[in-house]
């Protein structure tokens, strides 16, 4: 049985002034499932999650969110919808406190309609204890490390029970326990809540361990789609990003047989 | 130790509406004593207004509504041109307190409307774009008032003076029944829109727009919409201040408004609800001492008074107060 | 006679736009480098109106010393204002955020309600001013059918001068282009081996300096000023450097001489289709709805890109 479509961009064109800097991107993205976005910096992937989410409209194409046409909708609808996302540079709101900022992210995400104050703390409070940033509930938001910063903007992004999570470099700037962490609690994550999650990372092993499929982009435009296994061997991809062939199979090597 | 810090909360736990009664009774108590006049107690009661009033747009959603004295203006005139030429809003304004918030509320929607159709497209504007934008509002529609009320009457109303007949005046005890009953609505209203969804979103708007709109809060909506609530109050309290005066004159356009507004939350602390009350008491004490002791140098001293509360306390008072602990209480977590 | 009306009306404006043009290059260069929304232009505006009026008037000095003493006097306000007030908001970071540029217009705004004040308490709001004076020459030109003060011409002249000489010195000097390295870029800029620091501190000299000096040209063109004077130039002021573009001084200068053209036509289209005596209000009026137009409809200003 074939998977169903969650979301799918369409011949997506941005451009700022004379840059190109998404050109003709065609992705799909199934239901449950984790997609890799990846390629060198500058080649489109952040501009592309701000199309998805709405920030930017782009000039030509559209993107289909459970068959609806979001392209034209304003960012805080599409995230009714169910579509939440994290921020590369972390964007807290810093003189709340990180419990009122997951709280925001409760209020006003897919459930919006209906949530009450006390059911969007319990949901947050929560979260934060599915995170482990119970702790740090009270403290403002300004006072945490990068590394909590970013797990906050994953805190908040879960809180508003979204259908798709769209995470743009979750891991940059961690160590190598930080980034175990935070890789086992996105996988948990998408198991418990059933999530479908874009992925824009730097940090190969990582994302070549955890997505199922991969999308590259190099300078605006989709240059390869696969398994990780599949794009470890695609010429270009090595040639436009990985560097060199060894370097690239070394990342396959250290995937986790697939079941 | 756990019960004692239970009890000590149960017992300070709701300071602000504690607050909000105490001062209450506090002016009531005034006025029954005769401890002070009735202007007095109109002015004061102002402040407290147009400081709570303000604190919605600039204190909770961050914008600085520089211009914010042209819904008091506005207010003003419309409310001093209709019970000069519409009978029976004069008759109504005169059943007493009751009479003047209707009459005023008339006014303040109509300054509410102008805020809702202006702030849909200005507040796109960010930081001091906007703030520049409010104050040509206010010029804008200053010049405009000055332009054009004198050929409404050029006998009565030179140099754009309303100055209202004795038909039209009414007993100051009804003025500061109204002035207070409308302080009362903007602190509760104050109170209750920072516990709500729609409080946390405007103060997310204030921490980082962009980040809100993503996260699913309906920006232009809240925003418009704080502005507009900020404009009636704000409205409504020019309307009853200047009918205690006895007329308006284009001098309700002045910025000098704006600055006793953005004084007092500054000084009480921006974007709390017990900013805008307990900046109005230091504002009016120090205005009244100041003023008694130092009478010229006043506003002197108040100026270099805001300006060091900028540089080394900027989240005012209730800003300080909430570093500290009170008998195991963390005032961070009561002080709204 | 109505033509003669609308080319007196524009004459005037446009001699009026050019010293506001002057008067408004201080704003657009703090604002545009620094980020600071200087609320107070206006009142220092007067500090060199009133400082040139207090020698003049009570020591009998020239206004032409009164001239100097004002920029120097300017540059010395500026150095306070940046070390007391200023340095501690934005002299160390690198990118001035929305709500720090929200911190230095309320210190900037509290600057203004203490200087406003010092003005009526130690001043007077009686009107003040060069009474006669007018460079030793006849008080007014007569140019075809349109007589002009004398003074409003001189005020003209020395304000293209000043902006002239500060354009001048912001492309042709060293300190001029690092300046506009910092407003441009901060961290760049220091990374170039800028101390940000210390351009900020001399940004801040030049434009209250520049600006103390163009109190001159308000006093002469106003022949008499008071503290309510302020109220008005501070926000033409910002009309003006919006409408030229952040930090852009050649911008602000045209922008001026815009506002002032705008003011002078439509004060004589009201003043022949309405009433004279609404004309001075009503245009006034016309320049804050262009002001919000540009604002919501071309931001960077008229030159911006
Ligand atoms: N708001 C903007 N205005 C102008 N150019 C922009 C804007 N946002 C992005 N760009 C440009 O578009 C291109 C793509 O940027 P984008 O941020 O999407 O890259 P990225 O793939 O996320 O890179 P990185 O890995 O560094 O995060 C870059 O050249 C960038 O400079
Ligand atoms: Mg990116």
């Amino acid at each position: 049985m074939s998977k169903a479509t969650l979301l799918s961009v369409k011949s997506i064109t941005k451009k700022f002034g004379g840059l190109v800097a998404l050109n003709n991107v065609n992705i799909t993205v199934y239901e449950g499932e984790i997609l890799g976005l990846i390629g060198p910096n500058g080649a489109g992937k952040t501009t592309l999650f701000n199309v998805i989410s709405g920030v930017y409209k782009p000039e030509g194409g559209r993107v289909f969110f459970d068959s609806v046409d979001i392209t034209r909708k304003p960012p805080h609808q599409i995230t009714r919808m169910g579509i939440a996302r994290t921020h590369q540079i972390v964007k807290p709101f810093n003189e709340m406190t990180v419990l009122e900022n997951t709280m925001i992210g409760a209020l006003f995400g897919r459930l919006a309609s209906r949530i009450t104050m006390g059911e969007a703390r319990k949901k947050a409070l929560e979260t934060l204890e599915f995170v482990g940033l119970i702790d740090n509930a009270d403290a403002p938001a300004s006072k945490l490390t990068l590394h909590e910063k970013k797990t906050l903007e994953l805190a908040r992004a879960l809180a508003a029970e979204p259908k798709l999570l769209l995470l743009d470099e979750e891991l940059a700037g961690l160590n190598p326990k930080e980034i175990e962490e935070s890789l086992n609690l996105i996988k948990q994550a998408k198991d418990e809540k059933e999530l479908t999650i874009i992925m824009v990372e730097h940090v190969m092993h990582a994302v070549m361990n955890i997505a199922e499929r991969i999308v590259v982009l190099h300078h605006g435009e989709k240059i390869a789609e696969g398994t990780p296994m599949e794009i470890a061997n695609t010429p270009r991809v090595i040639e436009a990003y990985l560097g060199e062939k060894e370097l690239a199979l070394k990342f396959v090597k250290k995937l986790k047989p697939q079941k | 130790m756990g019960s004692a810090k239970g009890t000590v909360k149960s017992y300070i736990g709701k300071p602000t509406p504690i607050l909000i009664l105490a001062l209450t009774i506090t002016v009531v108590f005034a006025r029954i004593f005769n401890v002070a006049t009735l202007d007095t107690l109109v002015i004061f009661t102002y402040f407290i207004t147009i400081a709570a009033s303000l604190n919605i747009i600039m204190g909770f959603a961050g914008y600085v509504s520089f211009g914010q004295c042209v819904f008091l203006g506005i207010g003003a005139y419309i409310y001093a041109l209709s019970i000069y030429y519409v009978p029976w809003m004069n008759t109504l304004q005169k059943i007493g307190g009751e009479g003047i918030i209707i009459v005023g509320l008339f006014a303040s929607s109509i300054a509410a409307l102008v805020a809702a159709v202006v702030g849909a497209v200005v507040l796109r504007l960010r930081g001091a774009f906007f703030a520049i934008a409010t104050i040509g509002l206010d010029f804008a529609a200053m010049y405009i008032v000055m332009g054009i009320v004198p050929f409404i009457n050029p006998e009565q109303f030179y140099g754009a003076q309303v100055i209202l007949p004795s038909h039209c005046l009414v007993d100051k005890s009804a003025t500061f029944t109204a002035m207070l009953i409308t302080m009362i609505t903007v602190l509760v209203t104050n109170y209750l829109i920072k516990r709500s969804k729609f409080g946390m979103g405007l103060v997310s708007i204030r921490e980082d727009e962009d980040a809100a709109e993503v996260m699913g809060v309906p920006t232009a909506r809240y925003k418009t919409l704080a502005y507009t609530v900020s404009a009636l109050f704000t409205a409504l309290a020019g309307a009853i201040f200047y009918l205690n005066g006895g007329g308006v004159y284009s001098e309700a356009f002045d910025l000098a408004h704006t600055v006793d507004m953005i004084v007092m939350i500054v000084i009480g602390g921006l974007g709390t609800v017990l900013g805008p009350l307990i900046g109005g008491v230091i504002y009016y004490w120090l205005y009244d001492t100041l003023l008694i002791h130092y009478p010229g140098v006043n506003l002197i001293i108040l100026g270099i008074i805001v300006a060091l509360i900028i540089l080394f306390a900027p989240e005012g008072v209730v800003g300080i107060l909430r570093k500290y602990e009170v008998r195991g209480v963390r005032l961070r977590e009561i002080l709204e | 006679m109505g033509l003669s009306t609308v080319v007196i009306s524009v004459v005037h404006g446009v001699l009026w736009g050019i010293i506001l043009g002057a008067a408004s290059t201080g704003l657009t260069l703090l604002w545009g480098v620094m980020k600071v929304v200087n609320v107070a232009h206006g009142e220092i505006l007067l500090i060199g109106s009133y400082l040139i009026v207090i020698l003049y008037a009570f020591l009998g000095l020239s206004p032409y010393i009164g001239l100097l003493a004002s920029l120097a006097l300017g540059l010395i306000t500026g150095l306070a204002i940046y070390w007391g007030m200023l340095h501690k908001l934005v002299g160390k970071v690198e990118k001035v955020t929305l709500k720090i540029e929200m911190s230095t217009l309320l210190i900037m705004f509290a600057l203004s309600v203490a200087l406003s004040n010092s003005y009526y308490h130690f001043i007077g709001s009686e009107p003040k001013g060069l009474g006669l004076w007018h460079f030793g020459l006849k008080s007014s030109i007569d140019i075809g059918s349109v007589v002009v003060r004398t003074n409003s011409i001189l005020a003209a002249i020395v304000a293209v001068i000043i902006v002239a000489a500060l354009h001048l010195l912001l492309t042709r000097t060293t300190l001029g282009k690092s300046i506009r390295a910092v407003m441009q870029d901060a961290q760049a800029a220091s990374l170039v081996g800028i101390n940000p620091v210390r351009i900020k501190m001399l940004t801040t000299m030049i434009a209250i300096g520049v600006t103390t000096l163009s109190g001159f040209l308000i006093v002469l063109h106003e022949t008499a000023i008071i503290p309510g004077t302020a109220l008005i130039y501070t926000p033409l002021a910002f009309v003006i450097v919006v409408l030229g573009g952040l930090g852009n001084v050649l911008g602000s200068f045209i922008g001026g001489i815009i506002i002032g053209l705008i003011y002078g036509l439509s004060k004589a289209i009201i003043a022949l289709t309405f009433n004279p005596l609404a004309s001075a209000p009503l245009a006034l009026s016309t320049a804050f709805i262009v002001l919000i137009l540009v604002l919501l409809f071309k931001p960077e200003g008229l030159f911006g890109r």
